[in-house]
C-alpha cells in the first residue's frame, strides 16, 4: 500500500504513521512477554512475530524522518498532510479513501480485496489509468489474486469511453489472462481463453477502424496517466506500448498446450478443437490488418501461424475454416476464395513467406508447402521441392520444431510415395526414420523411453511441450505398416536372389530384416493378429511363392481403412504383390528347372502374358537371371552355370577390391573437399539420406545430452563391423 | 501430330531472328495451317529492322491489300534505319580504322587493360569508341546483317572489358554465326559462351532479364539457370548441324549441371537428348566411320534412358516412350509403336528432320540388339515385324546386322524353320574377375598421385589405403 502511494508520490499519511509506532510499541511488549513467559508461543506464531518485527522495521527505518517528525509534533504533522491531500485532485483523496479502507491494522502490506464502496469512485477517467497502474505493479508479484485483476480490468474495460483508454484497458486486460496461469506445464482454462480471443478481436478491430492510434512494441516514453488523443500527440498519431502478433502468437500457443493437455480421446477434446475456427478467423483479422498497415514483420508472423492450421489438413477443413473466417468483417488479401483451390491458398501464403526476409519462416513455409504437396499425392513435386531446397544440409542446425516439421514431411513424402504406388521409393524415404526405432518421438507424437538414464524434470518438460496435438498426428501404425510392406516388396525378391550366405547379411531394410529373422525363429505361429504379425507372415508367403496368401493377409491388414484411397491402395498392393511374387518365385525355384513355359506362369501369377514376358526380360537384361527367353517355343530357357567355391571367392574378392577403391576415392574426395556436391540428381538422393541421418543423430543429441554415448556407441559398433568384414576378407585371402 | 510440335515450347528461349527458320520449317511441313504460321513470322518481322521482309510476309498474308499503314511506318521506320547505320557505321569505322592497321594488330596482346592503354595512348581511342562496335553490331543484326554483325562483336569483344556487355556480344556472335551457318565458328563460340556461363556465378543474363522480368535484383543461381537453358536451347541449332554434334550435344547436355538445367527448367529438351542418343549408337553403317567415342557417349542410351525414366512424369513424347518401352519395360510390341510414331516426329522436327534414316536405322539396332540379347531363339517374322519392315527385307536386314557386327559368332540362322540361334555362351569367372579388377590399378595409382599432392599429412594415411589393392 504505501509503495503504491509511494508511486503516485502522494505524502505519507499521518495514521499510516501512528498505526506504524502503535505496532511498534506493541511488539515490543508482546517480545518482552514472550521472553518472560518461555515458550508459550507456537512455532507459527513465533515465526509471524518475527516476520512482522522485522517488516515493520523495514517500514519505520524507511519513514525514519517522518516518524521522528511525528513524534515530535504529532497534530502538526497531521495539519501539514491533510493540507498537502487539500491540493491533490479529488480523485487522489478517493483512492487515499480506499486505500484507508484496507489498511489492516496488523500492518499485513497483502492485497486485499478493494470495498466496493472504493470502487464506484473510480468512475473518472484518471481514476481508470490509476488502478490500470496499480493493477500492472502488482502484477508478477506472489501474491496478486489474478482472478481478482481480471475482475477489475473487466470493470474498467467497462468503464472505459475513450479509444485511447479502451486500448490501453485492452492491453492490460488480454495480458492478464495470459497469466493468469504462471506454471507453464498447465493450460489456460478454457473460457478464460475464449474470452482472451474475443478480446483480441476487440483490440484489433479498434486498432484496424482507428489508424490514428498504433500499438507498437517500443515507443517514445509517456506519461501513464495522461489522457491521450491523436490532437495531442505530436503527428497526430497515438503510440501505445504492447504488442498485438505476440497477443496472437500466445493465443495460438495457448490454443496448442490446451489440446496438448486435454485428453484426445474425450468429448472436450473435440469440443475444443471446434475453437480452432474462431482462432483461425481471429488470425485472419489480424492479417488483414497487418496487410492494411503495412507491417511486414508481423504480417509474416501471423501468415505462419495461418499456415500452420492449415498446412497438414485436408482440403474439407481447410475449406470450413476458411469460411469461418471469410464470414468476418474484413478480409485478408489472401483467401480461398481469391485462390480458388486450397493448394492455390496455400501455394501463395507460402510465396508470400519466400519473399520475406526471415529463413526461419521461409524454412518453415517450405516444408509445409511440401507436406501440402505430399498431403495432395503429389510425390514428384514435392520430392523436387524437397530436394532443390537444400534443406538436408542444413536442417541438423535448425531449432528442434523445425527438425520435427522435417521429420514430418519426409515422413509424409513416404506415405504419399506409398500411395502413388512408388514403393521403392517409399522404402527409401522411410527407411531412414525407421532405422532409430524412436519413430514417435522423432516425430513428436510420444515420449521416448529412455532406457539407460532418466530425464530431469526440465527435459521432459520441454519434451512435453513439444508434442503435437493428437489432431495433427500421423498414424504410425499405417505408417509402420506402409513401411514394413514396402520393405518386404523390396527385401523378399532380393532375399531370393542371392544364394551366398555372405551377401545375405547386407540387407537393405535392417527393421525389416531383424523382424523376419525374429519371426523365423519362432517354432510356434498362431493366426497373425497385430499388423506386424500380417506382414510377416504375408512375407513368407512370398518368400515361398504362394502370392495369394500374401495378397489376403496383406489386405486383411485393418489400418488400411485409415488410408484415403484404401480401395485402390490395395488394388495396387495386390498387383505389387503379383509382380514381386514372380520375381520371388523365379529367383527361388530358377535352379531347378531347365526351361519354364512362359504362360504356365502366367497362369500361376494371373498376370498377362505381356507383363510376364517383359517382367523377364528385365529380369534377363539386367543380368539379375541366367535366362534367355525362346520365343518359338514360348518359354524361358535357364543357363545356370555351377561356380566352384574357389571362383566365388575370386569374385568376391574383385568386387571387395573394387568396393575398397571406390571407398578409397570417396574419402579422398571429401578430405580434399572437391566431392561433385549437388551436381545431379542422384547425388541429390543420397545427400537427402546423408542429412536424414545427420539431422537424426543430432535430434538424439539433442534429446539426451550427455548421454550421447549410446548413440555413439551405436556408431561406433557400425564401424566396428565393417572394419571386421574387411578384416575377415583379408585374412581369408591370406589363408 | 500437332501435339508433339515442340516449336511453341521452344520459340520463347530463342531469339527473334532464331525463330525465323523454325518457323519456316512449320510452314514446308504444314502441321500448322500455313496461315497461322505466316502470321506468325509477320509478327515477328515486325519487331526486327528487316522491314522489306516484314513487307513482303504482309504481302503474302494479306494479298488482295495494299500495303496499308504498315507501308508508311515502314518506310519511316527505314529511314530512320537507314540514317542510324549512317551514324554508327561512321562510329564504328574509327575504330575499324584503327584495328586494322598492322603495326596495331602486332602491338595487341592478351592484356585487354594493356590493349586499351595502348589505343588509348597512341590513337586517342576510348572506350565509348569501342562500344561503338557493339552498337553498330547488334544494328547490323537486327536488320538482318549477320556475317558483318559477328564480325563487328568480334572485335568488340577482343577490345572491351566491359564484362557484361562482352557476353551480349557473345550472345549475339552466337547467333549470327548460327544464321550464317558456320558451324564451326559457332561451335567455337558456344564453347566460349559455355565456359563464361559457368564460371561467372553472378550470371550475365540479370542485366537482360531484369529488364524485362522488373525484378530488379535477380538470384545469380536463377540467372544463371536461365542462361543455361538459353544456351541448351541455342546450342540445337549447332549440334544439330555441326558433323560432330551429337556427340558433343550428349557430352553437353548429360553432364551433371546440363542435366539438372535440363530436369529442372526444360524437360521438353530430352527429346533431343533421346534422338542424339538414339543416332550416335553405334550402327553397322557407321560403325567403319565414326571416330573413337568417349564413355559418355558409348553410354549415352543407358543414361538416357535413367533420366527419361526420372522425369517420365513431366514429359513424355514418342521419342522418349520409345526408349522407355525398349529399355525399361521390355515391351517390345509398345517399343515398335512408338517407334512408328517417332518416326513421323523425327521427321517433322526442325532439327532432327535430317536424321530421320540415321534415327530409324539406329533405333531397330537397339532393338535388335536388346532382342537378341534376351532371347534365345527368334522368328524373323517377328523380328520384322518389331522393326517395321517387311518380311523380306527384314530378313536381309537382319543378315546384314549379323554379318556386320559382333553377333557373327553367336547368331546363326536356320532358313527351315525361319529361325535366328543365338547361342550365348556364359562368360568364363576368370573373364569377369579379369573386367571388374581392371582399370582399379590405375585408378589406385591416380589416387596415390593425387594423395602425394595433398601433402605430407594425408600420404600418411595412403600406403596403408592403396597397399591392399596393389596386391591384387
Amino acid at each position: 500500500m504505501i509503495q503504491r502511494q509511494h508511486n503516485v508520490s502522494e505524502p505519507i499519511p499521518p495514521f499510516y504513521i501512528k498505526t506504524l509506532l502503535s505496532l511498534e510499541s506493541a511488539l515490543t511488549s508482546a517480545i518482552a512477554k514472550e521472553k518472560e513467559a518461555k515458550k508459550k508461543m507456537n512455532a507459527t506464531n513465533a515465526k509471524a512475530l518475527n516476520s512482522m518485527k522485522q517488516k515493520v522495521r523495514k517500514a519505520s527505518k524507511e519513514y525514519e524522518q517522518d516518524i521522528a517528525k511525528y513524534q515530535a509534533d504529532p497534530e502538526g504533522f497531521e495539519r501539514e498532510y491533510t493540507s498537502l491531500v487539500t491540493r491533490e485532485a479529488p480523485a487522489t483523496t478517493s483512492v487515499t479513501r480506499t486505500t484507508g479502507g484496507i489498511i489492516d491494522p496488523d500492518g499485513n502490506d497483502g492485497f486485499q480485496p478493494v470495498g466496493k464502496g472504493g470502487r464506484t469512485m473510480l468512475l473518472t477517467a484518471e481514476g481508470i489509468f490509476k488502478s490500470l497502474q496499480s493493477v500492472q505493479e502488482a502484477r508478477g508479484k506472489k501474491n496478486t489474486d489474478r482472478g481478482e485483476q481480471i475482475k477489475i480490468l473487466e470493470k474498467l474495460l467497462e468503464l472505459a469511453t475513450t479509444t485511447y483508454q479502451r486500448i490501453r484497458v485492452l492491453l492490460a486486460l488480454i495480458s492478464s489472462r495470459f497469466d493468469y496461469n504462471s506454471s507453464a506445464s498447465s493450460h489456460m482454462p478454457t473460457e478464460l481463453w475464449v474470452s482472451a480471443q474475443n478480446e483480441v478481436d476487440q483490440l484489433v478491430a479498434i486498432v484496424a477502424s482507428n489508424p490514428d492510434y498504433i500499438v507498437q512494441e517500443t515507443t517514445e516514453d509517456y506519461d501513464d496517466l495522461a489522457e491521450r488523443s491523436p490532437a495531442t500527440e505530436k503527428g497526430g498519431i497515438v503510440r501505445i506500448r504492447g504488442s498485438i502478433i505476440s497477443f496472437i502468437d500466445r493465443l495460438d500457443d495457448e490454443f496448442t498446450r490446451s489440446l496438448q493437455n486435454i485428453d484426445p480421446h474425450g468429448t472436450e477434446y473435440v469440443e475444443r478443437l471446434k475453437d480452432e475456427k474462431t482462432l483461425y478467423s481471429t488470425i485472419c483479422r489480424a492479417q488483414a490488418f497487418y496487410e492494411q498497415t503495412k507491417q511486414d514483420d508481423p504480417l509474416s508472423r501471423v501468415i505462419m501461424r495461418r499456415l500452420e492450421h492449415i498446412y497438414s489438413k485436408p482440403d474439407a477443413v481447410i475449406q470450413a475454416l476458411e469460411s469461418s473466417a471469410e464470414s468476418a468483417d474484413v478480409n485478408p488479401y489472401i483467401t480461398l476464395a481469391s485462390k480458388g483451390s486450397t493448394s492455390g491458398l496455400i501455394h501463395s501464403l507460402c510465396v508470400y513467406l519466400y519473399r520475406s526476409g526471415n529463413s526461419l519462416h521461409r524454412t518453415r513455409a517450405m516444408l509445409s508447402h511440401i507436406y501440402h504437396y505430399a498431403l495432395l499425392n503429389d510425390f514428384h513435386t514435392a520430392r523436387d521441392m524437397l530436394l532443390m531446397s537444400h534443406l538436408q544440409e542444413s536442417i541438423h542446425s535448425a531449432d528442434v520444431a523445425t527438425q520435427i516439421l522435417y521429420n514430418r514431411t519426409v515422413v509424409q513424402l513416404g506415405l504419399c510415395a506409398f500411395r502413388s504406388g512408388l514403393i521403392k521409393e517409399s522404402q527409401a524415404t522411410l527407411l531412414d526414420i525407421f532405422t532409430t526405432q524412436r519413430v514417435k518421438e522423432l516425430l513428436a507424437q510420444g515420449v521416448h523411453q529412455q532406457r539407460y538414464q532418466v530425464l530431469t524434470p526440465e527435459q521432459e518438460k520441454a519434451e512435453k511441450q513439444r508434442q503435437l496435438p493428437f489432431h495433427m498426428h500421423i498414424n504410425t501404425e499405417l505408417l509402420e505398416a506402409a513401411f514394413l510392406v514396402s520393405s518386404m516388396l523390396v527385401e523378399i525378391p532380393l532375399l531370393a536372389s542371392i544364394d551366398s550366405e555372405e551377401l545375405k547379411r547386407k540387407a537393405i531394410s535392417k527393421p525389416f530384416r531383424r523382424l523376419l529373422d525374429f519371426a523365423d525363429r519362432q517354432v510356434f505361429t498362431g493366426p497373425p493378429e497385430s499388423t506386424r504379425d500380417h506382414i510377416m507372415q504375408a512375407s513368407k508367403a512370398l518368400q515361398d511363392g504362394e502370392w495369394e496368401r500374401c495378397r489376403d493377409l496383406i489386405q486383411s491388414i485393418k489400418i488400411w481403412s485409415l488410408m484415403p484411397e484404401a480401395a485402390s491402395v490395395k488394388e495396387m498392393l495386390a498387383k505389387r504383390i503379383q509382380e514381386q511374387g514372380l520375381r520371388t518365385y523365379l529367383f527361388t525355384y530358377a535352379p531347378h528347372y531347365n526351361t519354364l513355359s512362359l504362360s504356365l506362369l502366367a497362369q500361376t501369377f494371373s498376370l498377362p502374358l505381356r507383363s510376364v514376358t517383359s517382367i523377364v526380360s528385365k529380369m534377363i537384361w539386367n543380368e539379375e537371371l541366367a535366362a534367355s527367353l525362346d520365343q518359338a517355343g514360348g518359354c524361358i530357357a535357364f543357363h545356370r552355370t555351377e561356380v566352384t567355391r574357389q571362383q566365388q571367392l575370386a569374385l568376391t574378392i574383385a568386387e571387395k577390391v573394387n568396393a575398397m577403391a571406390e571407398q578409397n576415392e570417396k574419402a579422398l574426395d571429401a578430405k580434399s573437399g572437391s566431392s561433385g556436391g549437388w551436381g545431379d540428381r542422384a547425388d541429390g538422393k543420397t545427400g537427402e539420406k546423408r542429412g536424414e541421418q545427420v539431422q537424426e543423430r543430432r535430434g538424439r543429441g539433442d534429446r539426451t545430452r550427455g548421454g550421447s554415448r549410446g548413440g555413439a556407441r551405436g556408431r561406433g559398433a557400425r564401424f566396428a563391423q565393417g572394419l571386421g568384414n574387411r578384416m575377415g576378407h583379408t585374412s581369408q585371402r591370406a589363408g | 501430330m500437332a501435339e508433339y510440335d515442340l516449336s511453341k515450347t521452344i520459340i520463347p528461349y530463342l531469339d527473334r531472328h532464331l525463330s525465323f527458320p523454325l518457323l519456316a520449317h512449320l510452314v514446308e511441313t504444314g502441321v500448322f495451317p500455313a496461315d497461322e504460321v505466316q502470321v506468325a513470322q509477320y509478327e515477328l518481322a515486325k519487331g526486327t529492322n528487316m522491314f522489306d521482309y516484314a513487307a513482303s510476309l504482309f504481302e503474302q498474308i494479306y494479298p488482295n491489300q495494299e500495303v496499308p499503314k504498315g507501308a508508311s511506318q515502314f518506310e519511316q521506320k527505314r529511314v530512320n534505319a537507314v540514317s542510324t547505320h549512317e551514324r554508327l557505321q561512321q562510329e564504328a569505322q574509327a575504330v575499324l580504322d584503327v584495328i586494322e592497321n598492322p603495326d596495331v594488330a602486332q602491338a595487341l596482346r592478351q592484356d585487354k587493360n594493356h590493349n586499351l592503354q595502348y589505343l588509348k595512348d597512341n590513337y586517342n581511342l576510348t572506350l565509348d569508341q569501342i562500344t561503338a562496335l557493339y552498337n553498330f553490331g547488334k544494328f547490323q543484326y537486327s536488320y538482318g546483317n549477320y556475317s558483318g554483325a559477328a564480325d563487328y562483336l568480334y572485335h568488340f569483344r577482343v577490345l572491351s572489358t566491359d564484362p557484361d556487355l562482352i557476353i551480349s556480344a557473345q550472345w549475339g556472335k552466337l547467333a549470327s554465326d548460327i544464321l550464317t551457318g558456320k558451324w564451326d565458328v559457332a561451335l567455337e563460340e558456344l564453347n566460349s559462351l559455355r565456359e563464361a556461363i559457368d564460371s561467372r556465378t553472378p550470371a550475365p543474363f540479370a542485366s537482360v532479364s531484369s529488364s524485362t522480368n522488373n525484378t530488379p535484383a535477380v538470384d545469380p543461381a536463377l540467372s544463371q539457370l536461365h542462361s543455361r537453358t538459353w544456351l541448351v536451347h541455342w546450342s540445337l541449332f549447332v549440334y544439330f548441324n555441326h558433323p560432330q554434334g551429337r556427340a558433343l550435344l550428349l557430352e553437353t547436355f548429360l553432364s551433371p549441371t546440363y542435366l539438372n538445367t535440363i530436369q529442372t527448367s526444360c524437360p521438353w529438351i530430352l527429346r533431343y537428348v533421346a534422338a542424339a542418343a538414339i543416332i550416335s549408337s553405334p550402327t553397322p553403317t557407321s560403325k567403319s566411320s565414326s571416330a573413337p567415342q568417349s564413355s559418355r557417349v558409348k553410354n549415352a542410351v543407358r543414361e538416357v534412358v535413367k533420366v527419361i525414366q526420372m522425369e517420365n512424369y513431366q514429359y513424355t513424347d514418342p521419342i522418349t516412350a520409345f526408349l522407355m518401352q525398349l529399355h525399361v519395360e521390355f515391351d517390345f510390341e509398345a517399343a515398335q509403336k512408338e517407334l512408328q510414331k517417332a518416326e513421323k516426329v523425327v521427321s517433322d522436327d526442325f532439327f532432327l528432320g535430317d536424321f530421320h534414316d540415321e534415327f530409324l536405322e539406329s533405333a531397330r539396332c537397339l532393338v535388335s540388339e536388346a532382342y537378341c540379347r534376351i532371347h534365345q531363339r527368334i522368328d524373323i517374322g517377328d523380328l520384322s515385324d518389331r522393326l517395321n519392315l517387311p518380311r523380306d527385307e527384314g530378313e536381309k536386314w537382319i543378315v546384314n546386322l549379323i554379318r556386320e557386327t559382333r553377333m557373327g559368332q553367336d547368331a546363326k540362322i536356320d532358313l527351315e524353320k525361319n529361325l535366328i540361334q543365338i547361342s550365348r555362351p556364359p562368360q568364363p569367372v576368370y573373364q569377369s574377375v579379369i573386367e571388374k579388377t581392371r582399370g582399379l590399378a590405375i585408378r589406385t595409382q591416380a589416387l596415390g598421385a593425387a594423395i602425394a599432392r595433398s601433402g605430407a599429412a594425408a600420404a600418411q594415411a595412403a600406403p596403408q589405403s592403396v597397399e591392399p589393392v596393389a596386391v591384387s
